[in-house]
């Protein structure tokens, strides 16, 4: 179980069009992912979802707030004991092109972390060459093809599922995956996914899922829970399906609403939102982040801070002064 | 329509022409040279743009499609070399046939073309605004202020602050600045024929949204010929009037979009659209394609390009390439369809 508890980070950054001075990657964010859960970062880019994802797998500091990872508070260890902690959480990149030495086999990949597992566990040699083939059976891939080759000479799937095996080599309870298909060949993303959704089956790993795409977080954690982030903050959390399928916050509604619909398959939800401007033009910090952007902004939004909480008998959590079922999903067209 | 002819005093045949031009692409074939010696990326490619309308061209990486895009141009690169067939368009003739100062004047003025990754794609060590200059002097453009306007209207057009994006450099853009800029290069010289290479890829919905609505609005307002090729269906579904879905260097088939997604013909269309998630009903009908695309080197010379991936594979699709054969409005290339199709008909009689 990892827990984040108000989680702050500021960037700072010089000049451009884009405005500069800081930017307030997150501000205050609790997040929860518990063993063998899925939990889903879903917002724009800029949103904050990748800062969040690095922080909880200890490859970037925080401002302020509190991690645990299994009961143990992250700040009360020297950095040298965290270790072994964040070992347990590992990240799988976007770009599986750069994510391996392109130096070296995928034998080398695996077995140079597995024989630091070997020590650490007290393991035979023998155990090293063993498990680098079980590992690569259990990403779906043939050991005797996979071990002797270079990177280059694996397709772009075949590569993830490389990174993937070795980030399995530590045996981690979580697997951090950001946007971790949106490289990968089409026919070939799906593969990728199920893999993803199997091992938290076959090994109850837990999977932080981040990307832009709802629907991929849908077929990975369909039982998990979608944090929805603009500007650093959750404004909408709860169930995947109960989001996607009566989002409240317009936020929510504006990301479901641009994804495409497949014309001649579905039909448009009827009430899709459209946000004002762009993120990155959006400074305001007043009120309801998201107010000057929101259609349905009123008075209030501006001079009042929502909360993350419930209202009302709407099961999920949102932070929307005026929270609304509004349907902006495709539906499927009826089929003659 | 913001026109300003003034801006494009130079040009022949550009100065007279408003309308729409219609594509022909008839027979197209471009090999690349390789030590296992030439190896087709795009094979006897048939494809009509109607004027004024949006094809979609989707494939995976290595179907050719980015191949098939520069060809619109004559922009094959060594070692890739056309090497057989035309790309017929309307008031620039066969652009397969231009050399040298032809084709670099065609470019540009006829053709405007957005390039993969657009976001990377400018001169991190000048301005947008003198970039644009570049353009218009190497277009031999007279009145440069009249560029720079009309570049400030488009940018106005889609949501930009023309001003401040011509005096900006690409490091104080965003991605979905960078992909407008891009649009904006492609349209400033008054071009009728617009392709975009993967124009949405690499950003995230909202921005994706808005730059395909930008497509479509300036794609009608100013009366294009438009080709957009992407690996993301939901891209052409939001976007393109016409699909033609390419595999291993053929199109294997096309039609009106609706129609191809609403009640797909070819295995490997069914396969592709079966492979996204979606957001409502089962999502465990999604189903993964088996298997992984061709390379270059890796494509079959004889036969049905798509038969390893293939659930209908026949006899026949190891020897002979499947002819594309016309249902209404679609084009199909596939011989398990048409067995099923002459079955069908079979029985009818």
């Amino acid at each position: 179980m990892i827990t984040g508890q108000g989680i702050t980070k500021t960037f700072r950054q010089r000049g451009g069009v884009l405005g500069g001075r800081e930017v307030r990657a997150l501000r205050g964010v609790d997040v929860a992912i518990a063993r063998g859960g899925a939990v889903s970062f879903i917002g724009e880019s800029g949103c904050g979802k990748t800062t969040l994802g690095r922080i909880l797998a200890g490859l970037e500091s925080h401002d302020s707030g509190e991690i645990t990872i299994d009961g143990v508070s992250m700040a009360s260890l020297r950095p040298r004991a965290r270790r072994p902690y964040f070992r347990r959480i590992q990240l799988i990149h976007q770009d599986p092109y750069s994510a391996l030495n392109p130096t070296r086999t995928v034998h080398q990949a695996l077995t140079a972390p597995l024989a630091l597992r070997a020590r650490q566990t007290g393991r035979p040699k023998g155990w090293i060459d063993e498990r680098a083939a079980e590992l690569l059976g259990l990403v779906g891939l043939d050991p005797g093809y996979a071990l002797p080759r270079y990177p280059h000479q694996l397709s772009g799937g075949m590569r993830q599922r490389v990174v993937i095996a070795r980030a399995l080599t530590v045996d981690p309870e979580v697997l951090v995956a950001d946007e971790a298909v949106s490289m990968i060949d089409v026919s070939l993303r799906l593969g990728i996914l199920a893999l993803l959704r199997d091992l938290r089956e076959r090994l109850g790993v837990s999977v932080l899922f981040i990307t832009h795409d709802v629907a991929t977080a849908r077929y990975i954690g369909g039982d998990g829970e979608l944090y929805v982030i603009y500007r650093g903050q959750v404004v909408e959390r709860g169930p995947v399906e109960t989001i996607i399928s009566a989002p409240v916050h317009p936020y929510t509604q504006a990301l479901l609403s641009a994804i495409p619909v497949l014309h001649g398959l579905e039909v448009p939800g009827g009430q899709a939102v459209t946000p004002v401007g762009a993120l990155e033009e959006d400074k305001h910090d007043a009120g309801c982040l998201f107010a000057r952007r929101c259609p349905f902004a009123t008075g209030r939004c501006t001079a009042e801070v929502p909360v993350l909480g419930r209202t009302g008998d709407i099961p999920q959590e949102h932070a929307c002064l005026h929270p609304e079922r509004r349907g902006v999903v495709a539906m499927p067209a009826g089929r003659a | 329509m913001p026109a300003t002819p003034s801006a494009i005093p130079g040009g022949k045949t550009a100065s007279g022409e408003r309308t729409a031009p219609g594509v022909r692409i008839g027979g197209l074939t471009v090999v690349y040279r390789t030590p296992a010696g030439e190896l087709p990326a795009v094979s006897g490619v048939d494809l009509d743009l109607p004027p004024g309308t949006i094809t979609g061209v989707v494939g995976e990486s290595g179907s050719g499609k980015s191949t098939l895009a520069l060809s619109l141009l004559n922009a094959v690169q060594p070692p890739g070399r056309i090497s057989a067939g035309s790309v017929e368009i309307d008031g620039l003739g066969d652009v397969v046939a231009l050399r040298g100062e032809d084709l670099r004047r065609a470019r540009g003025r006829h053709v405007g073309y957005v390039f993969q990754a657009a976001q990377n794609s400018l001169n991190p060590l000048k301005t947008v605004g003198r970039q644009l200059l570049d353009l218009g002097r190497s277009h031999g453009v007279g009145d440069l202020r009249a560029l720079v306007r009309e570049a400030g209207d488009l940018l106005g057009r889609m949501g930009l602050d023309g001003a401040r994006v011509l005096d900006s450099y690409q490091h104080e853009l965003s991605g979905g600045m960078r992909q407008r800029v891009g649009i904006m290069f492609a349209l400033v010289l008054n071009a009728h024929l617009v392709v975009l290479d993967e124009p949405t890829t690499a950003l995230d919905m909202i921005t994706q949204a808005t730059i395909l609505r930008i497509i479509r609005e300036v794609h009608e307002e100013r009366g294009l010929t438009t080709l957009v090729i992407t690996h993301d269906l939901g891209v052409v579904a939001e976007v393109a009037d016409r699909l033609a879905v390419m595999y291993g260097g053929r199109l294997v088939e096309q039609g009106p979009t609706r129609q191809v997604l609403g009640d797909p013909r070819h295995p490997y269309t069914r396969g592709l659209i079966q492979a996204i998630p979606r957001l409502v009903g089962d999502i465990g009908e999604a189903r993964a394609l088996p298997g992984r695309p061709p390379t270059l080197a890796t494509i079959p010379a004889r036969g049905c390009v798509f038969r390893e991936r293939c659930p209908l594979r026949m006899d026949v699709c190891e020897s002979e390439h499947p002819p594309a054969v016309a249902h209404g409005a679609r084009l199909v290339s596939c011989h398990a369809v048409e067995a099923v199709t002459a079955g069908a008909r079979k029985e009818q009689a």
